[in-house]
Protein backbone atom coordinates (compact mmCIF):
# COMPACT_ATOMS: atom_id res chain seq x y z
CA UNK A 1 0.00 0.00 0.00
CA UNK A 2 1.15 3.55 -0.68
CA UNK A 3 2.74 5.33 2.29
CA UNK A 4 0.51 8.36 1.82
CA UNK A 5 0.84 9.49 5.44
CA UNK A 6 4.60 9.83 5.24
CA UNK A 7 4.43 11.85 2.04
CA UNK A 8 1.80 14.31 3.26
CA UNK A 9 3.46 14.73 6.65
CA UNK A 10 6.68 15.74 4.96
CA UNK A 11 4.80 18.14 2.69
CA UNK A 12 3.06 19.80 5.61
CA UNK A 13 6.36 19.96 7.47
CA UNK A 14 5.13 17.98 10.44
CA UNK A 15 7.13 17.58 13.63
CA UNK A 16 10.00 19.79 14.75
CA UNK A 17 10.74 21.17 11.31
CA UNK A 18 7.15 22.39 10.85
CA UNK A 19 8.24 25.94 10.39
CA UNK A 20 10.85 25.43 7.74
CA UNK A 21 8.34 23.95 5.29
CA UNK A 22 5.78 26.67 4.65
CA UNK A 23 7.64 29.96 4.99
CA UNK A 24 6.23 32.66 7.24
CA UNK A 25 6.98 35.31 4.64
CA UNK A 26 6.46 34.91 0.87
CA UNK A 27 9.79 34.42 -0.91
CA UNK A 28 8.58 35.95 -4.19
CA UNK A 29 7.61 39.19 -2.43
CA UNK A 30 10.98 39.30 -0.63
CA UNK A 31 12.74 38.89 -3.98
CA UNK A 32 10.66 41.73 -5.47
CA UNK A 33 11.60 44.06 -2.62
CA UNK A 34 15.29 43.13 -2.99
CA UNK A 35 15.19 43.91 -6.73
CA UNK A 36 13.50 47.28 -6.11
CA UNK A 37 16.08 48.31 -3.51
CA UNK A 38 18.66 49.37 -6.11
CA UNK A 39 19.25 49.40 -9.87
CA UNK A 40 22.54 47.65 -9.12
CA UNK A 41 20.78 44.52 -7.92
CA UNK A 42 20.50 42.43 -11.07
CA UNK A 43 20.66 38.78 -10.07
CA UNK A 44 19.67 37.14 -6.82
CA UNK A 45 20.56 33.57 -5.88
CA UNK A 46 17.91 31.12 -4.62
CA UNK A 47 19.03 31.19 -1.01
CA UNK A 48 19.13 34.97 -0.54
CA UNK A 49 15.32 35.39 -0.13
CA UNK A 50 15.38 32.37 2.17
CA UNK A 51 17.98 33.99 4.43
CA UNK A 52 15.78 37.10 4.52
CA UNK A 53 12.65 35.14 5.39
CA UNK A 54 14.33 34.13 8.65
CA UNK A 55 16.17 37.45 9.18
CA UNK A 56 12.93 39.44 8.75
CA UNK A 57 11.15 37.15 11.20
CA UNK A 58 13.88 37.84 13.80
CA UNK A 59 13.84 41.57 12.99
CA UNK A 60 10.06 41.83 13.37
CA UNK A 61 10.22 39.91 16.65
CA UNK A 62 12.96 42.15 18.05
CA UNK A 63 11.30 45.41 16.98
CA UNK A 64 7.96 44.19 18.36
CA UNK A 65 9.45 43.18 21.73
CA UNK A 66 11.23 46.52 22.12
CA UNK A 67 8.09 48.41 21.10
CA UNK A 68 6.04 46.44 23.61
CA UNK A 69 8.56 47.43 26.34
CA UNK A 70 7.58 51.04 25.57
CA UNK A 71 3.88 50.14 25.78
CA UNK A 72 4.43 48.57 29.22
CA UNK A 73 6.38 51.63 30.38
CA UNK A 74 3.39 53.74 29.38
CA UNK A 75 1.16 51.35 31.40
CA UNK A 76 -0.91 50.58 28.30
CA UNK A 77 -2.14 47.35 26.73
CA UNK A 78 -2.24 48.46 23.09
CA UNK A 79 0.94 48.73 21.06
CA UNK A 80 0.86 52.07 19.22
CA UNK A 81 2.94 53.55 16.43
CA UNK A 82 4.61 55.88 18.96
CA UNK A 83 5.93 52.82 20.82
CA UNK A 84 7.61 51.66 17.60
CA UNK A 85 9.13 55.15 17.14
CA UNK A 86 10.47 55.06 20.73
CA UNK A 87 11.96 51.60 20.23
CA UNK A 88 13.69 52.81 17.05
CA UNK A 89 15.03 55.90 18.83
CA UNK A 90 16.53 53.86 21.67
CA UNK A 91 18.13 51.05 19.61
CA UNK A 92 21.35 51.77 17.69
CA UNK A 93 20.92 49.09 15.00
CA UNK A 94 17.52 50.59 14.15
CA UNK A 95 19.00 54.01 13.27
CA UNK A 96 18.25 53.39 9.58
CA UNK A 97 14.53 53.52 10.48
CA UNK A 98 14.53 56.92 12.21
CA UNK A 99 13.43 58.83 9.11
CA UNK A 100 10.81 56.23 8.25
CA UNK A 101 9.03 56.26 11.62
CA UNK A 102 9.09 60.07 11.81
CA UNK A 103 7.75 60.34 8.27
CA UNK A 104 4.90 58.09 9.40
CA UNK A 105 4.20 60.24 12.44
CA UNK A 106 4.02 63.36 10.28
CA UNK A 107 1.73 61.85 7.63
CA UNK A 108 -0.78 59.96 9.72
CA UNK A 109 -2.66 60.42 12.94
CA UNK A 110 -2.70 57.20 14.92
CA UNK A 111 -6.22 55.96 15.46
CA UNK A 112 -6.51 56.51 19.22
CA UNK A 113 -10.09 55.26 19.19
CA UNK A 114 -8.74 51.69 18.93
CA UNK A 115 -7.83 51.93 22.63
CA UNK A 116 -11.38 52.81 23.60
CA UNK A 117 -13.13 50.28 21.38
CA UNK A 118 -15.25 47.89 23.46
CA UNK B 1 -3.70 50.58 -4.55
CA UNK B 2 -2.83 46.92 -5.18
CA UNK B 3 0.45 48.07 -6.72
CA UNK B 4 1.46 49.77 -3.44
CA UNK B 5 1.00 46.54 -1.48
CA UNK B 6 3.31 44.70 -3.85
CA UNK B 7 6.19 46.80 -2.53
CA UNK B 8 5.64 45.77 1.09
CA UNK B 9 5.67 42.51 3.03
CA UNK B 10 2.08 41.31 3.57
CA UNK B 11 0.66 42.88 6.74
CA UNK B 12 -1.15 39.67 7.79
CA UNK B 13 2.12 37.71 7.90
CA UNK B 14 3.83 40.55 9.79
CA UNK B 15 0.97 40.60 12.31
CA UNK B 16 1.25 36.85 12.89
CA UNK B 17 4.96 37.11 13.68
CA UNK B 18 4.32 40.05 16.03
CA UNK B 19 1.68 38.09 17.96
CA UNK B 20 4.19 35.30 18.65
CA UNK B 21 6.30 37.51 20.95
CA UNK B 22 3.45 39.37 22.65
CA UNK B 23 1.26 38.20 25.56
CA UNK B 24 -2.12 36.85 24.37
CA UNK B 25 -3.99 39.82 25.88
CA UNK B 26 -1.88 42.41 24.04
CA UNK B 27 -3.54 44.58 21.40
CA UNK B 28 -1.85 46.07 18.36
CA UNK B 29 -3.10 49.22 16.66
CA UNK B 30 -3.54 49.02 12.90
CA UNK B 31 -1.03 51.84 12.40
CA UNK B 32 1.59 50.10 14.57
CA UNK B 33 1.25 46.94 12.47
CA UNK B 34 1.59 48.97 9.27
CA UNK B 35 4.62 50.81 10.65
CA UNK B 36 6.38 47.54 11.45
CA UNK B 37 5.37 46.22 8.01
CA UNK B 38 7.16 49.22 6.47
CA UNK B 39 10.17 48.88 8.80
CA UNK B 40 10.62 45.20 7.86
CA UNK B 41 10.42 46.08 4.17
CA UNK B 42 12.97 48.86 4.67
CA UNK B 43 15.18 46.33 6.50
CA UNK B 44 15.29 44.17 3.37
CA UNK B 45 16.21 47.15 1.16
CA UNK B 46 18.84 48.38 3.62
CA UNK B 47 20.60 45.03 3.98
CA UNK B 48 20.32 44.23 0.26
CA UNK B 49 21.96 47.57 -0.57
CA UNK B 50 24.93 46.75 1.63
CA UNK B 51 25.24 43.25 0.12
CA UNK B 52 24.92 44.64 -3.39
CA UNK B 53 27.71 47.17 -2.78
CA UNK B 54 30.01 44.34 -1.72
CA UNK B 55 29.16 42.34 -4.87
CA UNK B 56 29.87 45.37 -7.05
CA UNK B 57 33.26 45.93 -5.41
CA UNK B 58 34.11 42.27 -6.02
CA UNK B 59 32.82 42.37 -9.61
CA UNK B 60 30.14 39.75 -8.94
CA UNK B 61 26.70 39.92 -10.57
CA UNK B 62 24.72 37.70 -8.23
CA UNK B 63 23.78 38.55 -4.64
CA UNK B 64 23.79 35.25 -2.75
CA UNK B 65 22.85 34.04 0.74
CA UNK B 66 26.38 34.48 2.06
CA UNK B 67 26.38 38.12 0.94
CA UNK B 68 23.18 38.73 2.90
CA UNK B 69 24.68 37.03 5.97
CA UNK B 70 27.80 39.16 5.64
CA UNK B 71 25.73 42.35 5.26
CA UNK B 72 23.69 41.47 8.36
CA UNK B 73 26.91 41.17 10.36
CA UNK B 74 28.33 44.37 8.88
CA UNK B 75 25.21 46.36 9.84
CA UNK B 76 25.07 45.11 13.43
CA UNK B 77 22.64 42.20 13.12
CA UNK B 78 25.17 39.44 13.77
CA UNK B 79 23.10 38.01 16.60
CA UNK B 80 20.71 36.76 13.92
CA UNK B 81 23.34 34.64 12.17
CA UNK B 82 23.26 31.52 14.39
CA UNK B 83 19.49 31.18 13.99
CA UNK B 84 19.78 31.76 10.23
CA UNK B 85 22.44 29.07 9.80
CA UNK B 86 20.24 26.58 11.74
CA UNK B 87 17.23 27.57 9.60
CA UNK B 88 19.15 27.06 6.34
CA UNK B 89 20.32 23.60 7.43
CA UNK B 90 16.77 22.57 8.40
CA UNK B 91 15.42 23.89 5.11
CA UNK B 92 17.99 21.97 3.07
CA UNK B 93 17.13 18.81 5.02
CA UNK B 94 13.41 19.46 4.46
CA UNK B 95 14.00 19.85 0.71
CA UNK B 96 16.06 16.63 0.60
CA UNK B 97 13.32 14.67 2.42
CA UNK B 98 10.66 16.09 0.11
CA UNK B 99 12.69 15.23 -2.98
CA UNK B 100 13.28 11.64 -1.87
CA UNK B 101 9.62 11.25 -0.84
CA UNK B 102 8.57 12.34 -4.34
CA UNK B 103 10.94 9.80 -5.84
CA UNK B 104 9.63 7.06 -3.51
CA UNK B 105 5.98 7.80 -4.34
CA UNK B 106 6.57 7.95 -8.08
CA UNK B 107 8.44 4.64 -8.03
CA UNK B 108 5.56 3.11 -5.99
CA UNK B 109 3.15 4.44 -8.61
CA UNK B 110 5.25 2.77 -11.28
CA UNK B 111 5.13 -0.53 -9.33
CA UNK B 112 1.32 -0.35 -9.03
CA UNK B 113 1.01 0.24 -12.75
CA UNK B 114 3.15 -2.78 -13.41
CA UNK B 115 1.02 -4.95 -11.10
CA UNK B 116 -2.25 -4.03 -12.80
CA UNK B 117 -0.78 -4.73 -16.20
Amino acid sequence: MRQAGTYSRILSGGGVSGRTGPHLLPLARIKKIMKKSSVDVKMISGEAPLVFSKACELFIEELTKRSWDMTIQGKRKTLHKEDVASAVATTDVFDFLIELVHRNAADHVDDVSEDHAP
Amino acid sequence: MGDEHDKLLPVANVGRIMKRVLPPTAKISKEAKETIQECATEFISFVTGEASDKCQKENRKTVNGDDICWALGSLGFDDYSQAIVRYLHKHREFERERASAKIAVSSQNNNIEEETN
